[in-house]
Formats: structure tokens, sequence, C-alpha cells
């Protein structure tokens, strides 16, 4: 067991890992409990409220106590929060990793949302197009809306190759221009309307009353994206571009395929995030996803990726969404003032990131020990 | 060491959050932190909070869960953390109607009932609304702002977020109202992000390349918030703007501003708060799911007099 512990702690993300069980061990200490109304699956197949008839004859709804922080539909709550951020994280890992920078996520986020929507729509119960299969409709909602993000990224990717100007402008005025074309076409109003196939898709909830498709996709984009950094030769090639542009340069690496590569995937990673935020909230608008570069930035940081570049993995950048979520859920948990919700969250990424950088340390000194 | 252990586990009990017997809490989830009118919102619920306490024995909570900026996907979020949380009730002014309503429906079906005020979700299950009529409200600004130009000029609209259903429908009931003045021209619709500074660079912005405007009508009073935002002799452009806030009264005060039309925001979070405990303690049903509060004009006339409520509206 003590082994196993070590071994865990001995990973890359190791210090994540024990901020992470730190921090889910004293939101459910501190936590306290909470009554929850007990749900049950009728005769008709049905999740319904279970009502109970006490002593003076009334029927009263049946209420269980839990936990408020360490119970199964809190968990679940977390993973979905959470999962929007992590995602569009593992595509910034990457690219903060080449040594480049996405500041357009949010408003990729805001397009690929509202044109996604917009098809979606045309297709759901009050469209032009309602009377066309369901899954038409839904698969060419989905592609709009992943498609328009991949290739905004791929854009993106093109004009900092072609141009030779620092992603950090490029990224900047796309961040601009995305969110400008968003609100131009939807006019300011938010679509909403989707085919209900869609909704139950993205919303299908577990017997228990959990939704677990944001979590499932989430899981899939960190396998997907920790396979590709640390598995292909693709992957390599972007950390040693995000270590020695010049040197990779000349060790044969074709920089510039790999700049586009990056983009693409950061593109693709927002698409994917938008589709699954449409699918759970029911609607998109062109204000959706303001801020969410940083949000997105921090947690691929406090996930251990080096904004230098060269260093960073798609498992921390999900743990670092994670965190972050977890101390923004934990202030609604344990009842703290909303007013010092921002002092907490910024001290406690800082102590996040300077605990992984001491437990790297410690590695490091372990591994010259040997 | 003793005493350290003694002193941990009565930290540990302080905050373990077990509720007394006669304990509520409701849940508010404004649109944003920075906006003074959901301040006073909050004020007014923890207001209504500690009346409705003394006089009905409770101990009732005021938990505040508003996105720092306008966020609709954040409100969702916290209303689904709030429900799991244990709030008894939730009161919410929606950013995106569309993207609140299954969170809604979600907290109502777990037995949350959800009010709202400000901006409505009208398909969601909330038992009530509270706030102004949206299109009767920008109907009335221009209305105001037409009899002081004597129905003639050009016209900007201030807008805010273009994303916000009650603002579009405020500028809907303002065009009506123009449409009806054959001498008054609206230039544009101006939108901006809803910070006093961005409104404030908006109108000057607005009149550095429409210098011809001549009348301001404001469905939301953004830039009234900043001291030097009507660059402009009292008088030479007309301005009407909803909202009447102590900064925004100092517009009156210089003349710049004939009448503001202020919202009752502080009953946004008192009646709202009212309605829940209702609701959930004394298992009473509004009479209608639609509340309306009245737009309070004010003028020179009265300022003074609105200016005092101010001291008991904001937080101390």
């Amino acid at each position: 067991m003590l082994t196993q512990i070590k071994k865990l702690f001995g990973v890359k993300e190791g210090g994540l890992l024990l901020v992470i069980f730190a921090l889910g061990a004293l939101l459910s200490f501190f936590s306290g409990t909470v009554r929850l109304p007990v749900f049950a699956v009728g005769p008709e197949g049905v999740r319904q409220r279970v009502f109970l008839t006490n002593e003076t004859g009334e029927r009263v709804p049946a209420m269980v106590e839990k936990n408020k922080f360490l119970n199964t539909q809190n968990l679940a709550q977390l993973a979905k929060d959470t999962s929007f951020i992590a995602i569009m994280a593992v595509g910034m890992s990457v690219v903060i990793i080449a040594g480049g920078i996405d500041l357009s996520v949010g408003s990729i986020y805001a397009l690929a949302s509202v044109l996604g929507a917009l098809v979606l729509q045309y297709y759901g119960p009050g469209g032009a197009g309602a009377n066309a299969p369901p899954w038409c409709g839904v698969g060419l909602g989905a592609l709009a809306c992943v498609g328009v993000a991949a290739l905004c990224g791929l854009i993106n990717g093109s004009l900092i190759v072609a141009l030779r100007v620092h992603p950090f402008i490029i990224t900047l005025g796309a961040m601009a221009i995305l969110r400008g074309v968003a609100f131009v076409v939807t006019k300011g109003q938010s679509v909403g309307g989707f085919p209900p196939l869609f909704r139950e898709l993205i919303r299908f909830e577990t017997s228990g009353g959990l939704s677990l498709v944001p979590l499932a996709v989430m899981l899939l984009v960190l396998v997907v994206g920790g396979g590709f950094l640390s598995r292909l030769a693709a992957g390599r090639r972007v950390y040693a571009i995000g270590g020695n542009e010049l040197a990779s340069r000349f060790s044969g690496i074709r920089v510039e395929r790999v700049k586009l590569g990056i983009y693409f995937l950061s593109g693709l990673a927002a698409g994917v995030a938008a589709l699954i935020a449409l699918g759970y909230y029911g609607s998109a608008s062109s204000g959706d996803g303001q801020g969410y570069e940083l949000n997105v930035i921090a947690a691929a940081v406090v996930g251990g990726a080096s904004l230098t570049g060269g260093k960073g993995t798609a498992l921390g950048a999900v743990l670092g969404a994670l965190i972050i979520q977890m101390i923004s859920s934990g202030i609604v948990i344990l009842g703290i003032d909303q007013n010092y919700s921002q002092i907490i969250i910024g001290s406690v990424v800082i102590a996040a990131v300077v605990l992984d950088n001491i437990n790297t340390w410690l590695a490091q000194r372990r591994l010259a020990a040997r | 060491m003793k005493h350290l252990f003694i002193l941990a586990a009565g930290v540990a009990l302080a905050l373990s959050g077990r509720a007394a017997e006669r304990t509520l809490t409701i849940g508010l989830v404004a649109k944003s932190q920075g906006n003074p009118v959901f301040q006073a919102a909050r004020v007014g619920a923890i207001d209504a909070a500690k009346e409705l306490g003394a006089k009905h024995g409770y101990e009732i909570k005021i938990d505040w869960r508003t996105p720092n900026e306008e966020d609709a996907q954040k409100q969702a979020e916290a209303i689904e953390q709030l429900v799991l949380s244990g709030a008894a009730g939730i009161s919410v002014s929606c950013s995106d109607a569309n993207k609140l309503t299954d969170a809604i429906n979600s907290a109502v079906k777990n037995g949350v009932p959800v009010a709202t005020f400000d901006s409505d979700a009208p398909a969601s299950a909330r038992f009530v609304t509270y706030g102004v009529d949206d299109i009767e409200c920008g109907k009335q600004t221009m209305e105001e702002l037409a009899k002081i130009m004597k129905g003639k000029g050009v016209v900007a609209i201030l807008a805010g977020n273009q994303n916000a259903p009650n603002l579009q429908k405020r500028v809907q009931g303002a065009k009506l109202v123009a449409a009806q003045y054959p001498g008054i021209t609206i230039r544009e619709v101006y939108y901006h992000k809803e910070t006093p500074q961005d409104a404030a660079a908006k109108v000057e912005q607005v009149m550095q390349a429409n210098p011809d405007i001549t009348g301001w009508c404001m469905i939301g009073g953004w830039p009234l918030f900043t001291d030097n935002a009507l660059k402009w002799a009292p008088g030479t452009v007309q301005c009407v703007s909803v909202d009447a806030l102590p900064a925004q009264l100092a517009y009156i005060r210089s003349g710049h501003v004939p009448v503001l039309l202020a919202q009752q925001c502080y009953e946004w979070g008192h009646r709202t708060v009212e309605l829940l405990f209702e609701k959930i303690v004394l298992k009473k049903d509004p009479p209608a799911v639609k509340e309306i509060s009245a737009l309070i004009p004010v003028t020179k006339d009265n300022v003074e007099a609105f200016a005092k409520n101010w001291d008991k509206w904001l937080p101390k």
C-alpha cells in the first residue's frame, strides 16, 4: 500500500494529486451534511421523488442526509462543471507546451456554440428542418460546432505561420473578430430549441440521476490528448519545439506544420467543449465563454504547463482544471462569503503551483541521489 | 497539545455547518457582482431575511452566488450547486433565459422553489417573477426623452449587454415609442460591456463620431456611475436614463439628466425573499406568476428625498 502511494506521488502530477486529495479531505470534513430528496424509478420507468406518510397521516417527501461534498450527486456535478474548461485546457496545454498561446479559445467556443446552435435550431421542433430524421440534425449540428472550431484553430495557426507574427497578437485579434462574428450571426439573440435527441444524448442520466456524459467526454479527450503527447512522435515534436524551436528546426522537424497542428487541436478542443455545453445547457449566445481563455490558461499552468514551453501534460491540465473547480465549488459548499472567493481561488492556485514545484524538485533530488 | 486538539475540534464543529432546527438558506444569484443595482438587491434580500426571521422565529441565511461578470453558464452551475448544498429556495436574475431554464427546472424538481427578478426565464418552472415590464420600461424612457426633446432630434440608444433579453425588450419598447414621433430619428443602438468605464467610453466615442446627436435614451444607466460621462453643457444634449443610484443622482443635480427612472432594485432582493419565504414556510403561492414593479421617476424636485433611500439600500 505504502509503495503504491509512493508510486502515485512519484508521477509527474503527484503534487497535483496531493493537492486534490487534501482539498477533498478538507471539504469532506468541514462541509457538514445536507438533506437531499430521495428519488426512485417508478413503474413507468420515470425517475420521481419518493413520498412517505408521517405520524399525522400527512404525505411528506422522503429526505436523506448526506455529506455535502462527498456524495455522488456533488461529485458528478463537480466533474461536469470541470469538464468544459478541462477539455479546452488539454488543447491549450498542447499549444503552451509548443511555446505558443491561444487567447481566442473563449471566442472560438462562442462562435462554435452559436453556429452549431443555429444548425441544431433549424432541425429542432420549431425549425424548418423539423421533419428531417433526428440523427441528421444532431450530426450536422455537431459537425458544424466542432468543424467551425477546428477551422478557426487552423486559420489561427496559418496566420501565425504565414505572417510570422507572435501567436499572442494573432489570437488576440481572433478573439475579438470571432466574438464579433458570433454577435453578427445571432444579432445578440440567444439561440435555443434543439432536437430533443441531442439534449437527451448529452443530458443522459444514470438511474441515480447523474449526468455523466460531460465527464465521459472529458476522460476521452484526456486519453486522446495524453496518448498524443506521450505516445506519438507528433507529440514528442511538440515538446521539442517548445524546448528549443531552432534546434528542432535544425534537427529536421517541420516546425510550421507542427504549429498548424497545435492550433488546430486547440480549436478542436474548444469545439468539443462547446458541443457538450450546448447539449447540456440547451442554448448559445455570442456572450458565451467570455474570459474562459484565462481560466483555461490558468488550468493548464496550474497543471504544470510551462509558459516558456517544453513542459506540461494532458493529465496535468485536467487536474489543474479540477483543482480550480474544487475551490470554486468548495466556497459554495462551505458557505464562505462570495466576496472572498477571488482571493481564495487566487491564493490556492498559487499554493497548488508551489506545492507541485516542490514535489518536482524533490523528485529531481531523489533521481540525482540514485 | 491537548488544548490544540480541543480547539481544532471546536473549529471543526463550528465549521461543520450543522443547521439549527429552524434555519433556512435562500440562494441569491444575480447577473454580476460589480453592478451596484445587484448589490442593492443583495441588501434587500438580507434585510428581508432579518425581518422575516425575527417575525417568524427563523434564522434565514442569504447565500449570494453571483458571477463576477455576466455568465449564464456560471449562473446555471451556481443554481445546481445551491441545490446540492441544501438551499431551501433560490432567487435569480437570468443572464440568458434559455440557458438557465433546465437548471431552474432541475431545482424545482428537487423541491427547491425558484423566483426570478429583473430578468425572467418565462419557459421555466419558476413560481414567480418580479421586476419591471421591460417593453414598458423602454417605452417610458423614450416617452420621457421625447417629451423633453419636444418630439424632435437625433437619438442614440445605449443598451449594455447585447445578449440580455430584458435589455433587448427595452430597446424594442423604446423603438416603438420613437416610431410615433416623426421628428425623432434613432441614430443607432449602442452596446457595450456593462462596466461604467466601458459605457462612458462608448458615449464619448459615439459623440465624437456623431456630434449631431441631441438625445440619449439610456435603457440602463451604466455611464452615469462615473462622474464625467456626459461631456456637454447641461441642456445641450438631453438624456433620460433607467436607474437612479447615488452616483447617478449627481447628473440630476447638475442638470445634465432631467429624469432618471428608478428601478426598485432593493425590492428585487427584498420582495423575492418574501415570496420565497411565503412559498416555503407559509405554503402560500403568490396571486400571479408575474409581479410588476413600477419605475419611479426621479427629477430635481424629488432627488434629495429619493437619495435618502440609499442610506438603507446600499451595503454598509
